[in-house]
């Protein structure tokens, strides 16, 4: 289940997974999710991504109509999906709305958070515009005074 | 390295600061406590510093310690590095909300009773507000120091800008100011000959640049019918660059890197980090730790962490301060604490406007004028964001390289407030929490994801542009901070009970702001997307504009400074008109705090008080 967290981590942000292992993150953000959600919930979730990859067989634009169709306007699979993009880019887990919660959650519904100090140093928001994260990964001296150059 | 013993918070030496007799006491290490404590120990004179907040000056680790706090905070406020300390509390602006008039807003540390919630902060840790401060350090205008006989508003300074000068370049020195001369003479502001600062202006930002090659030479009419050409200027900033070789004579100037550590190996240059506020990473920015760092070297200053002064005992006779004291607590989360006293010649309040005012308060010393807690000011600010018509990589760099000085000075001054314009390098983050928001907005709304997501972020955040308006404001004895004794901290020290508004002369200069935002947007090209929510805190109308107004953390006037006990609280020298052993040290001090970032003004000051006390310790 962890391989397909990570393709279908690929294919939300749109970085490899080389970049995606990279962070460090990939382990962790895995462990929040299947902690808050429940592991069943997480792996159906990925188990309908893998179905639709195999059905959009390698079409972009088949895949793009089933994410949307089947996961992302899904009530269950739309706002954990969210949360795992919000994840990656800026390593907060933001809490459920409180209709997901009272539909699918179990136990008590945690507030936002910060995954941990590494998460928001990590998160790929920063290097998509082009920046280091705010406080963090010092650019160097001058390093202002050009055009950027987004990764 | 100064012997640990230097900063005590333990609990059995108290006895011994009641017994001894300092030359100086202290009562706060921010950058006035700390100037003035190494100014004065390093002429021998033995000096007690009483900090509210908890150490952290020896190890990277305790500093270090507040970088991992913040990473690790959801909210990336200005106290987000600083743990939350229930004995000696910070303001914070996420306890700020809209007022309903006559109702007290009890939520945060301040209770907030005025028309306008006052959403400014500070920190209480040592080393004080300068530990998260933005480091802009702009030199007053000559005609800041007469409003009065100038414009007919507010007050005139008991001296001139000129009296100001040679304390302006020793703050300088201290605070190490990187800039450039010639892009600092402006409005009348004179340097002494050959004067140089002592590093080199830091660069400008792309996105600086990208403004200017529009902005500058536009020319545009104020409402008062003077006219003006604008030109994007550097900022002058206490953020270590290139030392200047040309420095004092030639000598140089050495810039301070980051503490316990080895000076070469971190800070001694800005790395852009863009983090200024709330706490730099590398240590390049100026904090008033390196200050007192040299302090505790002299072997003279001790420091009393976590003790929290809270009354001043005067002589009845003879009106001077005998004693001044604290509560010492182990815990900052816990209510125990032990008393403690101590004795002084002379004594210096350098606890920042608010503190320093209620301690004051709390004593009983309203001063003959009644002035003591009025007059606060501050600077409201308001945004005006747009994205700029190409990428202009903004949020890179320190948080602000360039601003648009124009709108300091002229004659409309005698109508409405002046203003200065900065070009903020991190977008629109201020007014919108950016880029987070932008995130959110493209996932959540926008059902955005992969490559589209990743375009739409570098549109959406790297043309961004935000202008800040920092306006200014007059002192009103009607605007202060109060004590009043159903409000108390979980140690019995008062919270301070704050009553702010906004007269029609700093209104008037928002809003003439946010007007000329629009035609510096017309002529870039920059598509407005400044809207301002009708539930936000700030929310204001004026003559049909709308806007919000911001706190600009640099509380003002509290003690105010003047040519006579009859109208202020201290003299020239900020000494206290009615304790002649007392003197209220910062930017409470200021008649008027006009157009410019009140620290280096309030480090020159305490210049000017530090000769000041050390006649008076010559007689004493
Ligand atoms: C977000 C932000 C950005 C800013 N940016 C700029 C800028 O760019 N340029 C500029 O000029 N200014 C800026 N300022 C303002 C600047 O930080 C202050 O003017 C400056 O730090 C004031 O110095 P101070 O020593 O008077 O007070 P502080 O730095 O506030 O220090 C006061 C000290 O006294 C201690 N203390 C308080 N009460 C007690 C007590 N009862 N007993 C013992 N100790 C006590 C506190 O813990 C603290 O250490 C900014 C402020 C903020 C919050
Ligand atoms: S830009 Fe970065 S390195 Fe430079 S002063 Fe600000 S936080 Fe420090």
């Amino acid at each position: 289940m962890f391989d397909l967290f990570i393709d279908f981590s690929v294919t939300l942000t749109g970085f490899s997974t080389f970049r995606l292992q990279g962070t460090g993150m990939a382990a962790p953000y895995f462990e929040t999710v299947q902690k808050i959600i429940g592991p069943a919930t997480l792996d159906e979730l990925l188990l309908q991504y893998q179905a639709i990859v195999a059905t959009a067989n390698g079409d972009a634009a088949t895949l793009d109509n089933l994410l949307r169709n089947t996961i992302f306007n899904d009530p269950k699979f739309g706002p954990v999906t969210r949360n795992i993009i919000k994840l990656w880019f800026v390593g907060t887990w933001y809490q459920l709305p409180k209709d997901w919660w009272g539909a699918y959650g179990t136990g008590e519904q945690g507030d936002s958070f910060v995954v941990s100090p590494a998460a928001y140093t990590e998160g790929l928001l920063w290097p998509t515009v082009g920046v280091t994260p705010a406080g963090a990964k010092a650019p160097g001296y001058d390093s202002w005074v050009n055009a950027p150059v987004f990764s | 390295m100064p012997k640990y013993s230097h900063v005590c918070r333990c609990q059995s030496d108290h006895a011994r600061f009641a017994e001894k007799i300092y030359d100086v006491v202290i009562v706060g290490s921010g950058v006035s406590g700390a100037i003035i404590a190494k100014e004065l120990s390093s002429q021998g004179k033995s000096v007690l510093i009483l900090e509210a907040g908890p150490e952290n000056i020896y190890t990277m680790n305790g500093y270090n310690k507040y970088i991992e706090t913040f990473y690790g905070n959801i909210n990336k406020d200005n106290n987000a590095p600083y743990p939350f300390n229930a004995n000696a509390q910070s303001p914070s602006s996420l306890d700020v909300d809209k007022l309903t008039p006559g109702v007290p807003d009890t939520k945060g540390y301040f209770v907030q009773l005025g028309t306008l919630p006052l959403e400014s902060t500070y920190t209480r840790v040592l080393g004080g507000t300068t530990l998260h401060w933005q480091a802009t350090c702009l030199r007053m205008l000559p005609e800041d120091f007469k409003m009065q006989t100038l414009f007919g508003q507010g007050r005139d300074w008991p001296y001139d800008y000129e009296t100001l000068n040679p304390y302006y370049n020793i703050a300088e020195r201290e605070l190490g100011v990187a800039a450039d001369v010639d892009d600092q003479r402006y409005f009348d502001i004179t340097f002494d000959p050959n004067y140089v600062f002592p590093m080199e202006r830091i660069p400008v930002s792309y996105l600086d640049k990208m403004v200017a090659k529009h902005v500058d030479g536009m020319t545009i009419t104020l409402e008062s019918g003077e006219a003006r050409s604008l030109l994007v200027r550097s900022i002058p900033q206490a953020r270590n660059g290139v030392p200047n070789p040309n420095y004092d004579g030639g000598k140089g100037y050495v810039p301070v890197g980051a503490l316990g550590t080895n000076q070469e190996e971190m800070g001694e240059r800005c790395q852009g980090n863009g983090n200024c506020v709330p706490i730099c990473p590398v240590q390049a920015k100026y904090d008033a730790r390196k200050t007192l760092y040299k302090a505790l070297q002299t072997g003279n200053t001790e420091i009393i962490s976590q003790a929290v002064a809270h009354k001043i005992d005067i002589d009845p006779d003879s009106q001077r301060v005998t004693r001044i004291h604290y509560k010492s607590y182990q815990d900052p989360a816990l209510p125990e604490y032990t008393e403690g006293t101590v004795q002084g010649r002379v004594f210096v309040l350098a606890a920042n406007p608010i503190e320093n005012a209620k301690l004051m308060l709390a004593s009983g010393l309203n001063s003959s004028s009644d002035m003591v807690g009025r007059n606060l000011m501050d600077h409201p600010y308001i945004h005006a964001w747009g994205l700029m018509p190409e990428i202009s990589g903004t949020m890179r760099g320190p948080q602000g390289t360039s601003g648009i000085e124009e709108i300091r000075s002229g004659q409309f001054r005698s109508q409405h407030a002046g203003f200065r314009i900065d070009i903020h390098n991190e977008g629109w983050g201020w007014a919108t929490g950016s880029p987070t928001t932008d995130l959110l907005d493209l996932v959540d709304n926008q059902q955005q994801y992969g490559t589209d997501l990743r375009n739409g972020l570098v549109n959406n955040v790297s043309r961004q542009l935000l202008l800040a308006f920092m306006v200014e404001q007059l002192p009103d004895p009607n605007n202060r901070i109060t004590i009043d004794p159903s409000y108390t901290d979980q140690i019995g020290n008062y919270r301070p009970v704050i009553t702010y508004s906004l007269s029609d002369y700093s209104l008037a200069g928002m809003a003439y702001g946010r007007k000329l935002s629009k035609e510096i947007f017309a002529q870039i090209g920059v598509e407005d997307h400044t809207y301002y929510d009708p539930s936000s805190f700030g929310y204001l109308i004026y003559n049909g504009q709308e806007m919000i107004a911001r706190g600009g953390n640099h509380f003002s006037g509290t003690h105010i400074m003047g040519s006579s006990s009859a109208d202020s609280v201290v003299d020239r020298n900020q000494r206290s008109w009615d304790h002649d052993n007392l003197y209220l040290v910062g930017s409470g001090s200021l008649p008027s705090i006009a157009t410019s970032n009140t620290t280096l003004t309030l480090a020159a000051m305490c210049y000017m008080s530090i000769e000041q006390i050390l006649r008076d310790l010559q007689t004493a």
